[in-house]
């Protein structure tokens, strides 16, 4: 095996590129930007491969991601953050990750077991094999996968994508045993592992210790769900009341209102500013019918008559607590009585551990580990995920793993333990006033979602897809922040201020040495100044964006010269316009007899010496195509115009028509594209045809 | 900043017709600056001959592109020293002053000018520029409110304004303001309009004999030191 | 003692009456003596133009030695354009020497507005320092510092723009063309009484004839033109829209008239001390202002 995928996370790279905040904030440190450019340009499959590169399960990640990114998201200065997760799911699913199948090579003779299949212990096990290490897997319930199938209700993550990974991992041939509850790791030992990742989870329901807490008919939440997860359809009754705040009290509400409670209702001692479950599954919920009682919590329970009758006191909000959030202090003399069938605690789990184990156990129950090499107290022994952290997030788990499985490669081959390369921090501040003023306001785009109706009777996915346009116009607004431009030549810059002047976003400055600086915190990378610096001492960070046009541009002249089809029209077309997602995108997929279309990331990136090559390569015509009203930029139009006007008084000083070159779609959007481009292909072959005839009269 | 600008293709490809490798020269000073013959240029240009060559079908040109810092220093030129000998002409894309030092660098290779070199001058705006110095040698500069009657009256006099204004712009040129107009307006804010109501004689063009030099090292004699 | 016929009558308090004949592109000077012989007794001077609005004609000094020989009393027009100090001073030498008296000192039109956009613009002077140079000629000495066998005696003149629309650097430039030795001027065409009146209530003050310009309008398209495309000529909406309103083919009627009241006006008002009146290229229509301004019988 190639250790492409290993290199690819201790090195990232971005050629100059800064990283971007999102990245910083995945525990992961996923290429976001890559792949949402990706997305943006419509190349999914290319934007899978990035996702992939970095995330062992994109998949069960483009379902369940909080998405710390998105709380980053530098777009949410302007207006809202991009939906990076969702446009993660896009790409999983219009890039066939279904599909994908992977394949690894036994190398090492060092086996590992990993007890625990939750998302720690599937990564750790997909890296460690990656490396060329057996591994095996040992899973104590039914079903491999953790919290991922006993935790996570279906319809926010679908059974059958576990089932995908967990079955892409065996391929790979990693061992999975279920049904397997690890008593003793000596016993490990004795059947020749050579170290361990444990990765148990936190599982155990915490009790609220209030009296008749252990009646019928009180569950706790972790409990109830995995109940519901694994096949099981536990009997509420018709009220349910729901212990908690957190994620793990909105999904146990949701399944119950799914398993046909008809009034479901959260109980939570704070109110819903400090409620830590994510805002968005709270208003799923509150769509679903589910009532809530803030400031409330119980005190008490008593069966009664096969129901319960729950006593509560009310709460109010005193000072801030260690964590931040306000302690709720119990209002004297105001208990009330509420009766439920069913009462889900859900105010927290820990790990259970098995003595034997012989761990060192910290606080809440979680095994005690060095942070850098996730080793325990115990020779060879790692540990991660939610037994070490308690309860947390998927993409938490499975940097974890990842972590994990490295430090166990470095534990048996002998390697002094590094942490992972660079602390991931982004150095890029907070935008400026006045770019944020400049940049075009566009709102975010949500997936679809199935209406609350459907949603309520079956444990079908809530969350629908996004279709191609919607994904691609969710992607273009990404601020590409860190992406942006650099006088990477400092040598030739002349300080003329042509990057300050054409700026749309204010960008550079000139510092106290009098020399000018173009801030990677501020650039929108829309390449402006690059196309336009009389020295070219200005590129664009990703390296890729550099070469960009000139190969599209070389890849379409050497296709074309092959087709031999006449006359030859090259169009430079906006990858976000319509030829990406527009009226003419099938027109390029397909290809027209004679024209080529060179697809261009924004098209006031164009210089005129692309326009110039296609001509000298045999251009009959060429046409720039922007994206009319959507484009996300204010003066594309204006630039593209001028090396339009520069380019045609060459072409008429040479002798060509300056009506070879034109320009659609700039600053609004052609009534008829496919028409006015087949007048287009039309006058061009009328002035092809004149040529030859006129050079025919010459000889 | 001197600014120039480029010479049309057809006028360029006419100079370099006798000569089949010609080295395309930007200079990486002012006509950078200016957009004439920085870099970028060099490679418009470039393209542009290429096209030029390919659509005509009578091109038998190969084209090489450079750009030095600063076409009027030798020192820089030293750097073209083996490039000059893979070629059969150079097209200097520097200003007049560039074109001659090349040549004076290189006595045995054509050197042809890129650009018609126009004015010494400023950037008004993105892609806009004005002149502003006509290097008369004799700045009057202090009388005029900082604004000079020489280089932008189009008729360079020197007493107070032609009858000719108009809306505060010049006869020659409705877009382009009245020197005159700006500089009684800018001695009126200064409060120094007794500077406009002097006269001024006829101007000394005995400061400019052609060409100019100016000497600022000391003529000492070594070995004699103190004198 | 008097230089000349005109310098004599400026002295004396009399209505000056000066007009203005555009010498001929071309060699045939026919109809411009034609002109000089119809004007030269009704008018108290003739200016020749040199090169008017930057356009190539028949020479200023040619066109001054023709009216000399027809008897008249001749201006010579000398912009600082097309020659420079060494031509200038050469053509005064020569017109002196052939009895022409009266100068008329201009710093001259933009080349820019000519028949000739290509040249070379000479300013080595502007009109303050022509001025000057030539009253230096007639101290003796040329402008180099050299001693003149000879030196001439000039009447001189030169123009104002009272209607200007910024006028304050105008004054500064007027005072500077007193002080440089300027006898009388001729302003720019005149359209609004009013600014002239409020020009003369400064220009009161300075030992100089004022002689407002009179243009003849034929049209209310020439009027139009005007303000768009010739230096520094402003004709008011008034008079356009007077010019404006008459039949076809009547227009150049009209512009006599309009002219005709102005000169009338400032005389009967005193307003200034003459008028100069410009034709534009209808100098024989001249007689016909004066008699419709009551002004013929004047001088005879």
């Amino acid at each position: 095996m190639d250790n492409y995928q290993v290199n690819r996370i201790k090195e990232a790279s971005y050629g100059h590129s800064i990283i971007p905040p999102c990245q910083a904030a995945c525990p992961l440190h996923m290429e976001i930007g890559e792949y949402v450019d990706l997305v943006a340009q419509g190349k999914v499959m290319e934007a899978l491969q990035v996702i992939r590169d970095g995330n062992p399960f994109p998949s069960i990640c483009a379902y369940v991601c909080t998405h710390p990114c998105e709380d980053a998201c530098r777009r949410s200065q302007v207006d809202e953050p991009i939906a990076i997760r969702a446009l993660k799911r896009f790409a999983v699913e219009f890039g066939g990750d279904r599909m994908i199948e992977l394949e690894a090579v036994t190398t090492q003779s060092e086996k590992v077991a990993v007890v625990g299949s939750g998302p720690a212990g599937l990564a750790c096990a997909y890296y460690l094999r990656k490396l060329g290490y057996p591994v095996t897997i040992f899973e104590a319930y039914s079903e491999p996968g953790g919290m991922l199938r006993v935790g996570i209700p279906q319809y926010r993550l679908p059974r059958e994508v576990v089932d995908t990974e967990v079955q892409r991992l065996t391929h790979m041939g990693v061992e999975i045993k279920t049904n397997t509850r690890v008593v003793s790791l000596d016993l490990l030992f004795d059947m020749a592992y050579k170290a361990v990742f444990i990765t148990v989870g936190a599982h155990q329901g915490l009790r609220m210790g209030i009296e008749g807490e252990d009646s019928p008919g009180v569950i706790d939440g972790a409990t109830f769900l995995r109940e519901v997860n694994l096949g099981l359809k536990p009997s509420l009754g018709d009220r349910v009341g729901v212990v908690g705040g957190g994620n793990v009290a909105i999904d146990a509400a949701r399944a119950a209102v799914r398993l046909g409670a008809h009034k479901v209702s959260i109980i939570y001692r704070r109110s819903r500013e400090e409620m830590p479950a994510s805002p968005s599954e709270i208003e799923q919920a509150l769509e679903e019918g589910i009532e809530t009682m803030f400031l409330v919590t119980p005190i008490r329970v008593k069966r009664e008559n096969g129901h319960l009758n729950v006593t509560c006191v009310k709460m109010e909000l005193g000072e801030p607590d260690a964590d931040g959030r306000r302690r709720p202090i119990p209002i004297k003399g105001s208990e009330f009585n509420t009766e439920f069938d069913t009462l889900i605690t859900a105010i927290g789990q820990a790990p259970q551990l098995s003595e034997d184990f012989r761990l060192r156990i910290g606080r809440g129950s979680t095994i005690q580990v060095d942070p850098v090499t996730l080793t325990t107290n115990r020779a060879g022994v790692f540990a991660g995920g939610d037994a070490v952290t308690g309860p947390a997030t998927v993409t938490q788990a499975l940097a974890s793993g990842r972590q994990a499985a490295f430090r166990i490669d470095d534990y048996l081959q002998h390697r002094y333990p590094l942490a992972d390369t660079g602390e991931k921090k982004s150095s890029l501040g907070e935008l400026s006033p006045k770019t944020i003023e400049m940049i075009k306001k566009i709102e975010r785009l949500e997936p679809p979602f199935l209406p609350p109706e459907a949603r309520v009777n079956e444990f079908t996915t809530v969350e629908l897809i996004y279709d191609w346009q919607s994904a691609v116009n969710e992607a273009r607004r990404c601020l590409r922040c860190g992406m942006g431009a650099e006088i990477l030549f400092q040598d030739k810059c002349a300080t003329c201020l042509t990057c300050l002047r054409v700026c749309p976003y204010h960008v550079p400055y000139i510092d106290d040495a009098g020399s000018i600086q173009i801030p990677a915190e501020q650039c929108q990378a829309c390449g402006i100044c690059v196309a336009e610096c009389p020295a070219k001492a200005i590129v664009l960070r990703k390296p890729y964006d550099r070469r960009h046009i000139d190969e599209e541009l070389e890849h379409a002249l050497k296709s074309a010269a092959e087709s031999k089809s006449k006359p030859l029209i090259i169009g430079f077309c906006c990858q976000y316009g319509l030829f990406g997602t527009g009226a003419l995108a099938s027109l390029w997929r397909e290809g027209k007899a004679g024209i080529w279309i060179v697809p261009i990331l924004c098209v006031a990136k164009l210089e005129e010496v692309h326009i110039l090559r296609a001509f000298e390569m045999g251009a009959e015509g060429v046409f720039i195509a922007g994206c009319g009203e959507q484009c996300s930029r204010e003066n594309t139009a204006f630039w593209v115009l001028q090396r339009v006007e520069k380019v045609r008084k060459v072409l008429a000083q040479i002798g060509l028509e300056p009506q070879r070159l034109q320009t659609f779609n700039l600053r609004i959007a052609e009534a008829d594209a496919a028409e006015a481009l087949d007048n287009f292909t039309e006058q061009i072959g009328g002035l092809y045809l004149n040529s030859i005839i006129k050079q025919e009269v010459r000889t | 900043m001197i600014v120039a600008e480029q010479k049309p293709v057809e006028e360029i490809r006419q100079v370099i017709a006798p000569y089949e490798r010609v080295l395309l020269l930007g200079c990486g000073t002012c006509v950078t600056v200016c957009g004439a013959g920085g870099e970028h240029e060099v490679s418009f240009l470039h393209s542009a001959l290429q096209v030029a060559q390919a659509r005509s079908g009578d091109g038998i040109h190969s084209f090489l592109e450079y750009t030095v810092k600063r076409q009027c220093d030798f020192e820089f030129l030293d750097l073209l020293t083996d490039k000059v000998k893979e070629v059969d002409a150079i097209l200097s894309l520097g200003c007049g002053i560039g074109v001659q030092v090349v040549a004076e660098r290189f006595s045995d290779i054509p050197v042809l000018p890129g650009v018609n070199t126009s004015f010494m001058g400023m950037a008004k705006e993105w892609g806009v520029w004005d002149e502003r110095c006509a290097a008369c040698g004799d700045c009057r500069l202090a009388d005029t409110a900082g604004i000079c009657p020489i280089t932008r009256c189009t008729k360079g006099i020197l007493n107070g304004p032609c009858a000719g204004t108009k809306n505060g712009k010049c006869e020659a040129n409705k877009d382009m303001d009245c020197a005159w107009i700006l500089i009684y307006k800018r001695l009126e804010r200064l409060q120094q309009l007794e500077k406009m109501r002097r006269y001024y004689p006829p101007r000394n063009f005995r400061v400019i004999p052609r060409p100019r030099r100016i000497v600022k090292k000391a003529d000492v004699k070594v070995g004699k030191d103190n004198g | 003692m008097a230089n000349s016929l005109f310098e004599e009558k400026l002295s004396s308090n009399e209505f000056l009456v000066t007009t203005e004949i555009g010498p001929p592109k071309g060699a045939d000077v026919s109809e411009m003596i034609h002109h000089i012989d119809l004007l030269k007794d009704k008018v108290d001077a003739i200016n020749v133009t040199d090169h008017q609005s930057s356009v190539m004609r028949f020479p200023s000094l040619g066109g001054c030695l023709l009216v000399k020989e027809c008897g008249g009393e001749p201006i010579l027009q000398v912009t600082c354009r097309d020659r420079n100090r060494l031509a200038i001073q050469a053509d005064l030498l020569l017109a002196y020497s052939r009895g022409i008296r009266n100068v008329l000192c201009l710093t001259g039109d933009s080349i820019d507005v000519g028949d000739h956009k290509e040249a070379k613009p000479v300013f080595d002077l502007d009109s303050v320092q022509l001025l000057k140079m030539v009253r230096q000629m007639e101290s003796g000495k040329d402008m180099g510092g050299n001693e003149l066998k000879g030196a001439p005696h000039f009447c001189l003149g030169s123009s104002v723009h009272p209607e200007a629309d910024f006028i304050e650097p105008q004054l500064i430039k007027f005072e500077k063309k007193v002080a440089a030795g300027a006898q009388f001027f001729q302003t720019q065409g005149i359209f609004d009484l009013a600014s002239l009146r409020r020009f003369m209530q400064y220009a009161s003050q300075f030992p100089v004839k004022i002689l407002a310009g009179i243009i003849v309008l034929a049209s209310a398209r020439m009027a139009r033109y005007m303000n768009d495309s010739v230096p520094g000529i402003i004709v008011t909406q008034a008079i356009i829209d007077e010019l404006a309103n008459v039949e076809k083919g009547k227009g150049l009627q009209k512009g006599i008239e309009i002219a005709a009241r102005l000169i009338k006006t400032i005389r009967e008002e005193n307003l200034c001390h003459g008028v100069h009146i410009m034709a534009v290229g209808n100098e024989k229509i001249v007689p016909d202002i004066l008699e419709a301004a009551q002004l013929v019988s004047v001088h005879q």
